[in-house]
Formats: structure tokens, sequence, C-alpha cells
């Protein structure tokens, strides 16, 4: 029998919608730093409007949802009990959107005072949700391979955090920290933690339960949903060593190496999980699954090419190319998929607990159109396609920006439309509620 | 007389199950039976059950399914 979600333990409506809703803005922000700056963008991974780009997405878009979906899925899930959540997210949501825009403005503007304010803010908005979250894994009663996953990926975030809370305050003058790394050093770990450790750990955890439930796929082979989370818990703290200085060690190259063949390994079975589902018809949810995980396996195969020739391996843009994979094609794409189930269901449940089984309420595919998110959903295909094509040649940087900006804006339409669909339906069953008690009296 | 109805929803993506036992439970008259058989535990419906009086039990099958029968009380 699959893991089950139990949504006795789900909090208000309003604790994830917050999150959900305010993720795709910044998202179409970071397409619109892309219009401004042009090809520069593009020209590395150090570019400041790449910086600016780049933590938009991971540090506003993604990090938003992930927070919101936590918040829902751990309660669910783990049928653990959250710390009053509605409160824990009246605390974390302004702090966390308050620290990326502080970030995002002094990448741009190469403010120092404004990394400050970035580490502030982010340390104590991710130390509340981190604080919260970490009682409710460690108490839960709840077992399986999600459970243990969720915690590793929970741990991700920590060291995630802290390493950029210490770049933050090194980019912001705090210059004691930088004599005990180097810059690079914690870059590089920093954004392992958070791709690997955090993102990709989430995306493996909520994988091995949402992807046989949803897509009706048989079940992930239990050693691969032992040795994944593990394997790549412990190539993280490998990488890791490199903060302790000194010369590249020879064995790092190894540690990537197997980093990728894991990342490869977990993209091909899911793909092969995909093509051996009951039901052939692919619905936006799925589709969405497999770009994210055909983006994966182009990621991975990447890297191996870019080993194998270093005249493309060493150019500049060839880290572009990996971050255009990672982010807007696998991550962004596990995410609005998910998004596409996930608010249907909550819509329809809490409508459910308003209504009773007395009323009718919409089903859930009519809670979001299916032309409408299917339009999304070929716009985000068309704004990947155009973003990779920029990065081989750069003067396609502004379809490609306004392209990505218009697919999240979109996105944030179907969103909106569908909390404000809610709202109505709610406020119609209770009018008529009310309107049943008052008839006796007339 | 009680009848009974069964809904298999192995093969069907959630949220489909949970739809249709919505739909089979407002129509049910008390004394009624409603078997599901699933993949997984639905605690989404137990919660939408105990809320409404329903009395609903559980069974893990010999095929692994997961048998759940709900009464009108």
């Amino acid at each position: 029998m699959q893991p089950s979600l139990s949504f006795e333990q789900a909090p208000p409506i309003s604790v994830p919608y917050r999150f959900f809703l305010t993720a795709p803005l910044f998202g179409a922000a970071a397409g619109l730093v892309l219009v401004g700056f042009g090809p520069a963008a593009l020209e590395s991974r150090w570019a400041p409007g790449a910086l600016a780009m780049t933590h938009l997405i991971v540090v506003d878009f993604m990090l938003q949802v992930m927070c919101g979906s936590l918040l829902q899925f751990v309660a669910v899930v783990a049928g653990a009990n959250i710390w009053r959540p509605r409160l824990v997210a009246s605390v974390v949501h302004p702090l966390i959107t308050a620290g990326a825009v502080f970030l995002v403005t002094a990448f741009l503007l190469e403010a120092q005072a404004l990394f400050l304010l970035a580490a502030l803010s982010f340390a104590l908005g991710l130390g509340v949700l981190l604080t919260v979250m970490g009682i409710a894994l460690v108490r839960t009663p709840a077992r399986g391979m999600t459970i243990y996953t969720l915690r590793l990926a929970v741990v991700g975030l920590l060291v995630t955090v802290v390493l950029g809370v210490t770049l933050a305050s090194i980019l912001g003058s705090v210059d004691i920290l930088e004599s005990f790394w180097s810059m690079v050093a914690l870059v590089n770990v920093h954004a392992a933690w958070g791709l690997g450790g955090w993102a990709l750990m989430l995306v493996i955890g909520v994988s091995f339960m949402v992807v046989p439930m949803f897509q009706l796929t048989p079940p992930y082979p239990v050693w691969l949903t032992r040795v994944l989370p593990a394997g790549l818990f412990v190539l993280l703290c490998l990488w890791s060593l490199q903060l302790l200085g000194g010369e590249p060690q020879p064995w790092q190259p190894v540690v990537l190496f197997s980093g990728m063949l894991l990342a490869g390994s977990y993209a091909a079975a899911t793909l092969w999980l995909q093509w051996r589902r009951k039901r052939r018809k692919a619905d936006v949810t799925s589709t969405y699954w497999r770009t994210a995980m055909l983006a994966l396996a182009a990621l991975v195969v990447s890297w191996f090419v870019f080993q194998a020739v270093p005249q493309l391996g060493d150019h500049p843009r060839s880290a572009v190319w990996l971050g255009v994979l990672a982010l807007p094609g696998l991550f962004l794409s596990v995410i609005i998929g998910m998004l596409y189930k996930i608010i249907p269901f909550l819509n329809w449940l809490h409508l459910q607990r308003v209504a009773g089984f007395s009323r009718n309420t919409p089903n859930m595919n009519r809670m979001i159109s299916e032309r409408a998110m299917r339009g999304q959903m070929r716009l985000h295909l068309a704004a990947l396609g155009l973003l990779l094509a920029a990065v081989l040649w750069p003067p396609l940087a502004v379809p490609a920006g306004l392209a990505f900006t218009a697919s999240c804006l979109w996105l944030e339409w179907n969103l909106v439309a569908a909390a404000r669909l809610y709202a109505r339906l709610r406020d119609e069953i209770r009018a008529a509620a009310d309107a049943q008690i008052a008839r006796p009296a007339e | 007389m009680p009848e009974q109805r069964v809904i298999d929803g192995r093969a069907m993506s959630p949220p489909e199950p949970l739809e249709l036992a919505v739909a089979a439970l407002r129509e049910m008259a008390s004394g009624d039976e409603l078997v599901m058989v699933l993949n997984c535990e639905p605690y989404p419906l137990y919660s939408l059950l105990d809320r409404n009086a329903y009395r609903h039990s559980s069974r893990v099958r010999e095929d692994g399914a997961n048998e759940v029968r709900i009464r009108k009380l």
C-alpha cells in the first residue's frame, strides 16, 4: 500500500496560499531583470543580473512555494502537529519576502547594507520555520522514506541558510568572516546544499509519494528510495570538506561525478516509472513532471559533455546553461505541476468541510480550467526553450525574458482565479446556511 | 432494503475516487454501505466522514489493497 495523506492535520487554507500567491510575481520579476540587463545577464554565473535572477527564482519563487508546501505537507504526510501554523506563516512569510527583496536589490545595486538586512531577515524568518519544522518532524510518529527524506531536506535547508547568511554578511562587509573561508568555496558549498541538499532532496522525497499516487505508476524500487537520499547527503558532506581550506583535492571531482550519477539515476528511474504508468493520457501535472525529469537528465548529460570537452566546459556560459536546466527546467516545472494539483485539492477539501455532504461543490477539475493550465504550460515550455537558446545566442535574451515573465504572470492569474473561486463558493455556502437557519424564524 | 455500492479506485488518479465517494455518499440512505478499494488510506475522506455522521472501517486485503467500508448511521 502507498503512503497516505492525512488532511485531518491540514492547516488553514490561508497558510499555504499566501506563499503560493506571492511566488510567481517574483518569477515575473526575474524575467524582467533579464529584459533589463539583456545578454549581459547571461555572460557568466557571476554577472550581477545572473545573480539577481538566480536568487529571484531560488529564494523568491522556489523557497516561497516550498515553505508553503512544507507547512502543508509536513502536517499532512507526517501527521505532525505544526505549532500555531497561522502565526508561523504570519512571521515567516513577510520576513523571507523582505529578505529576498533586500538580497536581489543588493545584487543589482551592489549595496552592502542591504546584504546585511537580507542576512538578518533570512536568519530570523527561516530560523523560526526550521525550528518549528524540525520539532514537528522529530516528534512525528510517522515512518517511511518520505519522512526520512523530508528530514534530510530540512537539514539541507539549515546548512544552506547558515552558509547563505554567512555569505551575505561577508558581502555586507563583515570582513572578519572572509578570513576563515574562501568566497568561491563558500558559494560552491552553499549552492550545492541549496540545490542538492534542500531543493532536490525535497523533490525526491515528495516524488516517492506523489509520482505513484497521482500518475498511477509502479512504486519506486525500495533500494533506490534508500540509496538516493542517503547517498546524496553523504556526497554533500564530502563536498563541504573544501571549506577546510587548502589546495583543491583530487577527490573533489569524484564527489561531483558521483552526485551527477545519482541525480541522473533518479531522473532515469522517474522517467522509466512514468513510461510504465497505467493511465496513458497525460494531464498537466504529469507533463510538467516529465519535463522536469528530462531537464534533469539533460543537465547531467551536459555536465558529462562539459567534462569531456573542456573547450565547452571552460566557457563562462556553460554554468548558465546548467542553471537554466536546473531552475526553470527542473525545479519550476515540478513546482508549477504540483501547484496545479495541490490548489484544486485544497479548494475542494476546505469547501467540503464548510458545506458537508448536503451541498454540491464543484469538482476539483473545475477549480482551475484545463485550458488555462495547458496554455500556461505551453508558454512555460516556450520560455524554457528560449532561455536555453539565449544562452547559446545571447541576442535572444530579451524575448526569453519577456516569455518567462508572461508565463509567470499567467501562472499567477490561474492561482488567483482559483483562490477567488474558493472565496466566492465559501461565501455562497455560508450565506445559504445562514438563510436556512433564519427561515424558520420568519 | 439496504444497498451496497463498490468503488474500485485503484486505477483512478486522485482525486477521482474521493469525488466519486462524496457523490455516492450524498445519495445513500440510512443503512446503505459504500465499499471502496484503494491503494492508500483515504485520510481526507475519513475527516469528512467523521464530520458528517458516517461510520467507517478499513482493512488491508491479501492483494495489498485497502478496503474501506462506509455506512450511513
